[in-house]
């Protein structure tokens, strides 16, 4: 009988036990071994509060340094980035983590209508019939889908599939929507969320749903095709590299790691503060793939039927996850300014009560010139936290510039900035004026320094983990070390699934940029046209 | 397993609901699988194509008769409409002879797109810009509030779903269920959320502890699905459809009746002011309040040619129920441990349908200025021996003036095209403002203007044209609204009696009636009117209430009358 591999529980043991405060899925002990560092009724009040104290040891973060996957699980946790979901492998999106994803948002919705595209919804549940009509894309899917069975207390008549992504529906519609060259190009975008039933999840990096924009594009010829799929993987690189300070590589994915359905994907392929690789936008040249399985064709200038040439390309809240992994350190989080959900946070200084209305009034006047000023500015007045509670929980947000203002700053009307990328006395300047215009100038200049800084720091990071090699051991050594292998790449399927059999690399992409001069395969020893990155990767 | 068990174990928990499911399964599933299939015939490509070669060829036989007329095809005549519907222009069905027809006809003109899944329909970019529209304007003033967007999953495990009963019951026979990944069965099946109120609310339990985590207010923008066998209508009625979804908790109940209304008058803006759809605030009855909920706030519109009210958004007041159900507490001042107030409120892609039955007319849809993604559209008019590139050069010239100054404008130079099937097209699209050139207005430096709410033909030089459509299209805004308001005046009746309230039902008018305020006295209404075209009930009690002199009675139960109520068959 098929009920027995149902197994199903009886309900009344799935709701909570009346002494649960919530469910046991959110009593991870990873999660919440932290919790304390955001609640608000734990801090003993310090009495001093010019000095800086370490946050208490309940409150920090793993140091980086320590373990990483302990430190990435603690900052999301503790900069109430995300929560676990109720349901495994789900995770919720606080607004910190939202806000992130709102600036990632915001910038490509611009860029995609200004490279001519439109926005449009399409249905979530997809009948599993179109799944099965593009022969690699059903084998690429299937595992990993979640199928609708039952619907309003009724049994389907046609299992639906909740989108793991949308080419089939969008081929479906676009076949109804195309007839003529005078159709074509045609450019959607959807923002929108997808299931891929994943046994191992991690937040934003692998999640059973994910939020997405998935761009889909039908051309008349293969040329418009490959140059829209280069130019959105370009609007992605120009992204990760100027807003996020991610110094992607850019490059072309190994027949192995092509999209199920796609004859070329290209990818961006970030380095990871652990030297993992992170893939975190793709664009992919669909060819005539899925026309060709949806019948979806146009009558050309000279009346003949042909398949449309096709795209789609995408980023995701993973991207959220490779912004706290590039960046950031022991003491937690290091936005970019340019996505910052919060760029300046002012922090008011006082001892005596005398002291609080002027210092007060003076920081709400300062945050009203930053905010004026379009700066994305907090000011922590709260009074039950010391100053130095309050640097170190703003530092473990990861926000940028940190303004402190004190009894003797007001006098002299003027303020002091720290940066967060510079840790310490290094990155604290004393005595910035107060005047509006001087100060709006200062702040808006540290914030660009930063952002490059982040950036260059990111590169240079980059650049001394990545390793050229020439043969298999050379590979095999990088690797090991935890580095990414660069070499001249011309072997098989078979000796490229070899590799990451033994190594647990898998190649990344061939790169855009490429060494000059004749290659030799550093597994075959074959003449080679290309390097290609390996790299562990998430 | 037989499905009978399968079904019963995912329809509900109690005994009772066991045998109402697997009774209901297997009746209805039939019915449903016919509703798909009849749901999801699109006309076969080739007869698509077919008829849009012919489209092509006549509007270029009737473009040279467009210079004649400039009215365009659609401007009435027998003749004339025998021609649309061989172009595959304008309607078959007038707003006024078959609204469901014309409703469906206007949808499909470029806003949705059916979809071989019965009640789920494709946003195409047409009606994703007015979304995007009202979703900037919504967000922003949000976040002026201080509410703050996240995401909680589209997940729901059964346990969480069950928490609260009354709420779930309202819930539990329109949800989705996930039952399968890849090819092996889920342990336990999980549900599609149909609102967040139990997905959310156990996280508030642990991030609210003092009275410092307080307000938490949170929206989001997603999906949400309720998988209703009752008849699907584009916008107004989908099994899946995207709407925001706030969910707050306060210390106060002074707090939270605050911010009901603060975010009711943005519903009320979202109608009147971008979709120029006039509707009323008020409270609705305790039958039709949120299930679970200490009462709902609405914004309600209402659509003539139907005598149907339609709930355009909700903004409740949940009271202490559900922290009292997930324990949502946290400690006052005084070191007390205290429950919250909450609040959660809503709206959906809904609006659009509202909109679209509101405005559009015989030639298609009218979209309010505000919310038009094309505002105005420019048309070229070339004569045959006419300066053709002066013409064009203007349209573009025209383009570039009209979006430097902010106005979203778009030529339409195409060529296999008339100009008169490009009026017609844009009139059915619903563009507020057409300007046509042609070669006397470049003459005389003049471009013609037409509006779209009432076809007011202009010429206006173009010395001062941005000011000229500016003013134009706040008069359209205003304009459209004004009438919407009119025709919903006009059926508004005040009735006292039964016999009055049956024939106003039957003349179908937006019922203002006394009445005594029982739960028991609606439940015998809705009994008593019970017909093919569904029951009369409360729309809501209006904040503005007329006076209600002393000694009014029910109309319904001859009891002491309590307040004014709208009263009406709704969507």
């Amino acid at each position: 009988m098929v009920a027995a591999s149902l197994r199903l529980p009886s309900l009344t043991s799935l709701l909570f036990p009346a002494t649960t405060r919530y469910p046991s899925a959110l009593r991870r002990t990873v999660f919440l071994r932290n919790r304390a560092a955001s609640s608000g009724t734990t801090a003993s009040p310090e009495t001093k509060s010019d000095d800086v104290p370490r946050l208490r040891s309940d409150q920090a973060v793993t140091p980086r340094s320590q373990d990483f996957n302990a430190w990435y699980l603690d900052v999301i946790a503790s900069a109430e980035l995300a929560d676990y979901g109720p349901v495994r492998g789900t995770m919720v999106i606080r607004p910190y983590g939202y806000a992130i994803w709102e600036a990632i948002q915001d910038y490509l919705n611009v860029k995609f209508k200004e490279t001519g595209h439109s926005n449009m919804y399409f249905p979530q549940f997809i009948p599993y019939s179109f799944i099965e009509k593009e022969a690699s894309h059903v084998e690429g899917f299937s595992p990993e889908l979640a199928l609708v069975t039952v619907g309003g207390g009724n049994e389907l008549e046609e299992k639906l599939v909740v989108r793991p992504t949308s080419e089939t529906i969008v081929n479906h519609m676009f076949t109804q929507w195309i007839h003529s060259y005078r159709d074509l190009p045609l450019m959607i975008n959807q923002w929108a969320n997808v299931t891929r039933w994943e046994m191992r999840t991690k937040p934003f990096i692998r999640t059973l749903e994910f939020l997405w924009q998935e761009g889909h594009t039908a051309h008349a010829t293969p040329e418009e095709a490959e140059n829209e799929a280069k130019q959105m993987i370009e609007i992605y690189t120009r992204f990760a590299f100027e807003q996020t300070a991610i110094p992607v590589i850019t490059g072309r994915k190994s027949k192995l790691e092509t999209f199920a359905g796609a004859d070329t994907t290209y990818t961006i392929e970030a380095m990871m503060g652990d030297r993992k690789a992170l893939q975190a936008g793709t664009s992919h040249n669909l060819g005539q793939n899925f026309s060709r399985a949806f019948g979806t064709q146009f009558q050309d200038e000279n009346g003949e039927r042909q398949h449309v040439w096709q795209t789609s390309w995408a980023v995701s809240t993973r991207f959220v996850g490779g912004i706290i992994m590039t960046h950031g350190d022991d003491t937690g989080l290091m936005l970019p300014p340019k996505i910052a959900p919060i760029q300046v946070v002012i922090v008011p200084i006082w001892k005596k009560d005398s002291e609080k209305t002027e210092v007060l009034s003076a920081a709400s006047s300062v945050k009203e010139v930053l905010k004026t000023a379009g700066i994305r500015v907090k000011l922590d007045d709260t009074t039950e936290r010391t100053a130095g509670w309050k640097f170190n929980f703003w530092e473990m947000k990861g926000v940028p510039i940190r303004i402190e203002i004190g009894p003797r700053d007001v006098s002299n009307s003027s303020v002091v900035v720290s940066r967060r990328d510079i840790p310490g006395k290094a990155g604290k300047v004393f005595g910035i004026s107060m005047e509006p215009s001087t100060l709006v100038a200062y702040v808006k200049e540290k914030l660009d320094e930063i952002q490059l800084s982040l950036l260059e720091k990111a590169i240079s990071f980059r650049d001394s983990n990545i390793v050229d090699v020439y043969s298999y051991d050379e590979l095999k050594a990088a690797i090991s070390s935890g580095k990414w292998a660069r070499g001249p790449w011309s072997a098989s399927d078979s000796d490229e699934q070899r590799v990451k059999e033994e190594t647990g690399a898998t190649i990344r992409c061939f790169p855009f940029e490429q060494t000059i001069g004749t290659k030799t395969c550093l597994m075959t020893g074959n003449p080679a046209e290309e390097v290609a990155i390996f790299a562990r990767s998430y | 397993m037989s499905p009978n068990t399968w079904l019963a174990i995912i329809g509900g928990s109690s005994v009772r609901n066991l045998a109402k499911v697997s009774q209901r399964g297997f009746t209805s599933y039939n019915v449903s699988s016919q509703f798909a299939r009849c749901c999801s015939s699109p006309p076969s490509s080739a007869h698509r194509r077919l008829e849009r070669r012919k489209r092509v060829e006549m509007a270029g036989a009737s473009g040279k008769k467009e210079k004649v007329d400039k009215a365009g095809p659609s401007g009435g005549g027998k003749k004339k409409k025998d021609v649309k519907k061989e172009t595959g222009l304008g309607l078959s069905v007038k707003k006024d002879e078959n609204f469901g027809e014309w409703y469906s006809e206007v949808c499909k003109h470029e806003m949705i797109e059916y979809y071989d899944i019965s009640g789920c329909y494709i946003l195409r970019p047409w009606s994703m810009a007015i979304w995007e529209i009202m979703q900037t304007f919504f967000d922003a003033e949000i976040k002026k509030m201080k509410v703050k967007n996240c995401y909680f999953p589209l997940f729901v495990s059964p346990g969480v779903l069950e928490k609260e009963k009354d709420h779930i019951e309202g819930f539990a026979p329109e949800v989705a269920w996930v039952t399968k990944s890849g090819k092996s069965d889920l342990e336990v099946p999980i549900a599609i959320r149909p609102t967040s109120e139990t997905v959310m609310y156990p996280y508030y339990s642990k991030w609210i502890r003092g009275h410092r985590d307080l307000p938490l207010k949170l929206n989001q923008w997603c999906n949400v699905v309720r998988w209703e066998f009752s008849n699907p209508t584009p916008f107004i009625r989908s099994r899946e459809f995207l709407w925001q979804e706030g969910h707050t908790a306060f210390a106060t109940k002074e707090e939270a009746d605050e911010e009901v209304l603060q975010i009711l008058e943005l519903y009320r803006r979202i109608y009147e002011e971008y979709l120029a759809v006039p509707v009323v605030k008020g409270m609705k009855s305790e039958n039709e309040k949120f299930a679970g909920g200490l009462y709902t706030t609405s914004v309600e519109a209402f659509i003539p040619n139907t005598g149907r009210g339609v709930q355009g958004a909700t903004s409740h007041c949940l009271g202490q129920n559900f922290a009292k159900m997930f324990e949502i507490n946290y400690e006052n001042e005084k070191g007390e441990t205290a429950m919250v107030w909450q609040n959660s409120w809503a709206y959906s892609t809904r609006t659009i349908g509202v909109m679209i039955m509101t405005h559009g007319d015989d030639k298609g849809l009218i979209l309010p200025p505000k919310v038009a993604s094309v505002q105005v559209v420019v048309i070229p008019v070339p004569y045959k021996d006419a300066n053709t590139q002066g013409i064009f050069d203007a349209c573009t010239a025209t383009v570039s003036a009209l979006s430097e100054a902010g106005i979203r404008a778009e030529e339409d130079l195409r060529d296999n095209y008339s100009p008169g099937w490009k009026y017609s097209n844009w009139e059915m699209k619903g563009v507020p403002l057409r300007i046509e050139i042609g070669p006397r207005d470049l003459e005389n430096d003049q471009v013609r203007t037409v509006r779209r709410d009432n076809g007011v033909k202009e010429d206006i030089p173009r010395g001062s044209l941005v000011e000229h459509v500016k003013e134009l299209l706040e008069k359209i805004q205003q304009n459209m609204y004004e009438v919407a308001k009119q025709k919903r005046e006009a059926c508004v009746e005040e009735i006292r009696t039964w016999d009055e309230f049956i024939s106003a039902l039957n003349q179908k008018k937006l019922i203002l009636a006394p009445w005594c305020d029982e739960e028991e006295v609606e439940r015998d209404v809705k009994a008593r009117t019970k017909g093919e075209t569904g029951a009369a009930k409360t729309l809501c009690s209006p904040f503005e209430q007329p006076e209600l002199p002393e000694g009014t009675l029910c109309f319904a139960s001859g009891k002491p009358a309590k307040k004014w109520t709208y009263w009406g068959r709704s969507y």
